[in-house]
């Protein structure tokens, strides 16, 4: 095959993956799925025909690709989420990804009639939840999780291929008896982490310094972070770490830094992120000869039936349920989205590499738990956030944001919104309740500019720049929303909020509510925070006195306003997307 | 509870002077002990106040809600007052109010007090309603858009 007939397919696989993009959001058939699909048919059995068998280039494909992706999603990932997700995160990332692969593996074993060890070894395979295929959902679906499960699963997903990968190794050089000894394999787990880590935070930190400090051309930036991302993910694995999670951390660090060429970095990675997706599936997708997948069909449905029913409920159960306040529903719905992705492709190319016997089974498993995996949970997961009332009304966002770039800490943006209600028709500016900081720069009526001042008589559709901070954005989007976002907010967060400061006695007086003895010096946020115990998340809700109350308003981990409507009215909180 | 158990035609106000939130709630309380014998202004105004401090009771789409639990009340007592002027009451969604029901429940009424609200609450969350109530210019006709079943369509 020439040269050009590769680019030529190459670029009209990626044209149609791209174009599948519109579909999918149409049908509701997960993303990834679709551009699995795609390199299938491109493939030996499709209309396309190609036979693509390289292992190895798919291997350094899909490794490199991974470490794109978790670059991407660290850099997405807020240091904020870390209050409520990360230690559960760590928990499903070391005891849930060791349980699930235990849990699988004796499916796999009973399913497949293999030897202890060989059917550990697809449980391990397919052990953890993939990082592409979680922040795609979470990014995409139009689905907006209460903060707890979502910085869960966001954290889990970067943060559990190192323990995946090491079991995977430890059980192939078992197969292979290469293994001196258990306490072996336990140091080299440590040191998959222990050198992971400070390597993360120090190269993110490094790069960060490199990026306030260089002055290039707005292009160079996020090829920087590239570079230098790659750089240390390889130096990170020949240290003898886990690349995968010192990336990740990296693009953390990175990403939560607040420099100013943050702006250029994030929309190229977003791209670079989505061109890694789509390579990385297609090629898993020509990968596969799927008249041979077939032949795994029922042990195959059995396998990943097991663990998407059995090994990952159980495995987050007890990685979570002992340890941290977690609601059923939200358990259930963390346990549902076990979604598998390339991590076990890629990783089921291992025994591939290493000439392990019996390794296209293994890949052929993997592939096709994947494969149910990607269907059964990603279309079912925003059905699956509604039933189970994970959602959260998400704010109201700007038509435009953009970063003003004067101040390279704490800085002011710009935030374009338009007047969509008729509430607003005819108020002077002067009359709209603006948080502190914030300042109407500029009007737009009718494509004319108008110089606003406070006497300035608002009209619907008029679209305001306002120059603000982060912190104002909440107020600000629900000014100018217009009437969908506020009756959403009020069948979910009640019909009044007061504010969480408020002494619980007063709010007791007001409503005729008895307390007892030690509630009377409490501030109605406190009193809240302990009832709901552990940390709140912006949506909580706990009933008291025939009220429910519920988290409307949080600010730097702490509540700042309270929502409270009658426990008797049922107004199907909890789905605000219908 | 219907809102014709609380509200009459003569507590709906029409097109009161604003100036502040204050002087709005001042206003109502007095207007309210005037109707009501055996209530008190000041003790109207000072609840009324102290219920506002705890959080804001307008409730977005310039529409507020403000109540609080009177001595000396035997049933609630609902009062309509549209503005002539919308006035900065700090609301939820920072847009200035200028439709108001004040509702005032005996002490012991807790229960159906949040439940009177709840469906105050949902009756003013109609877009038509609230532009009816804004176009209307009597107090008689602004009683029976409140009080009708059948809410008038928004023509949109």
């Amino acid at each position: 095959m020439s040269f050009e007939t590769v680019f030529l397919l190459a670029g009209v696989l990626l044209t149609l993956s791209i174009m599948a993009s519109v579909v999918s959001s149409r049908i509701g058939m997960p993303l990834l799925f679709l551009f699995l699909g795609i390199g299938m048919l491109a493939g030996e059995d499709g209309p396309g025909g190609i036979p693509f068998h390289d292992y190895s280039v798919a291997y350094v494909v899909g490794y490199l690709a991974l470490a794109v992706i978790l670059l991407d999603g660290g850099l997405r990932t807020r240091l904020e989420t870390f209050r409520v997700g990360l230690k559960p995160a760590l928990s499903l990332a070391t005891i849930g990804v060791l349980l699930t692969s235990g849990l699988t593996g004796l499916i796999a074993m009973w399913a497949f009639d293999l030897s202890l060890l060989q059917g550990l070894l697809v449980g391990a395979i397919v052990g953890s939840t993939d990082a592409a295929a979680v922040f795609a959902m979470l990014g995409g679906s139009g689905v907006h999780l209460n903060q707890r499960v979502s910085a869960t699963l966001e954290i889990e997903s970067g943060t559990n291929d190192p323990m995946a990968i090491f079991i995977t190794i430890t059980l192939i050089e078992l197969l292979k008896h290469q293994v001196d000894s258990l306490w072996g394999a336990g140091l080299v787990f440590v040191a998959q982490f222990g050198i992971a880590l400070p390597m993360g935070v120090l190269g993110g930190w490094l790069i960060v310094r490199m990026l306030k400090r260089l002055n290039l051309a707005s292009g160079l930036y996020p090829l920087l972070v590239t570079g230098a991302g790659v750089a240390l993910f390889a130096l990170t694995n020949i240290l003898g770490g886990s690349g995968f999670l010192a990336i990740y951390l990296a693009g953390m660090v990175i990403g939560n830094s607040r420099v100013r060429q943050l702006e250029h970095v994030l929309p190229m990675h977003d791209g670079l992120a989505w061109f890694s997706q789509i390579s990385l599936f297609l090629i898993l997708g020509l990968l596969v000869t799927p008249h041979e997948m077939v032949k795994v069909g029922l042990s195959g449905t059995l396998v990943a039936l097991g663990l998407i029913f059995v090994a990952r409920p159980l495995a987050v159960l007890l990685a979570l349920g002992p340890f941290f306040r977690f609601k059923w529903r939200e358990l259930g719905f963390i346990a549902w989205v076990g979604l598998r992705g390339a991590v076990p492709i890629v990783l089921a190319i291992f025994p591939m590499m290493s000439d392990l016997e019996g390794a296209t089974l293994y890949f052929n498993i993997a592939f096709y738990v994947v494969l149910m995996s990607l269907l059964l949970q990603g279309m079912s997961l925003p059905w699956m956030a509604r039933w189970l009332k994970v959602q959260v009304p998400p704010l109201p966002k700007p038509v435009r944001r953009e970063n003003l770039g004067i101040y390279s800490e704490d800085d002011y943006e710009l935030y374009v919104f338009e007047v969509k209600t008729d509430t607003l028709d005819e108020v002077p500016l002067r009359q709209l309740r603006f948080p502190s900081d914030a300042r109407v720069a500029a009007l737009f009526r009718g494509r004319q500019l108008i110089h606003p001042s406070g006497s300035t008589l608002l009209c619907q559709g008029d679209m305001l720049c306002v120059i603000g901070r982060e912190a104002d954005l909440t107020v600000l989007g629900k000014l100018f929303s217009g009437d969908a976002a506020p009756t959403l907010n009020r069948s979910f967060f009640g019909d009044f909020t007061l504010e969480a400061e408020a002494p619980l006695k007063d709010v007791a007086e007001l409503y005729g509510l008895t307390l007892s003895q030690g509630q009377q010096d409490m501030t109605l946020g406190a009193f809240i925070v302990q009832r709901l115990g552990g940390q709140a998340v912006v949506g909580d809700q706990t009933d008291w006195h025939g009220i429910r109350w519920v988290v409307a308003e949080m600010s730097g981990g702490r509540v700042t306003k309270v929502g409270l409507m009658p426990c008797e009215v049922d107004r199907g909180s909890g789905n605000p997307s219908d | 509870m219907q809102i014709t158990d609380i509200l009459t035609p003569e507590r709906t106000l029409f097109g009161v002077s604003g100036g502040s939130k204050k002087r709005v709630l001042e206003y109502s309380s007095k207007f309210i002990a005037q109707q009501i014998p055996s209530l008190d202004a000041d003790e109207v105004f000072t609840r009324l106040v102290a219920r506002e401090k705890l959080g804001s009771t307008g409730i977005g789409q310039g529409v507020a809600l403000p109540h609080c639990r009177i001595s000396h009340c035997d049933q609630p007592v609902g009062t309509l007052i549209k503005l002539r002027d919308r006035i900065d009451f700090d609301a939820l969604d920072g847009q200035p109010v200028d439709l108001m029901f004040m509702l005032l429940v005996p002490e012991d009424a807790s229960e159906i007090h949040l439940q009177t609200l709840a469906m105050l609450a949902e009756r003013f969350a109609d877009e038509g309603l609230r532009r009816a109530l804004r176009k209307a210019d009597s107090p008689q006709l602004m009683y029976e858009i409140l009080t009708a079943n059948q809410l008038p369509s928004g023509e949109d």
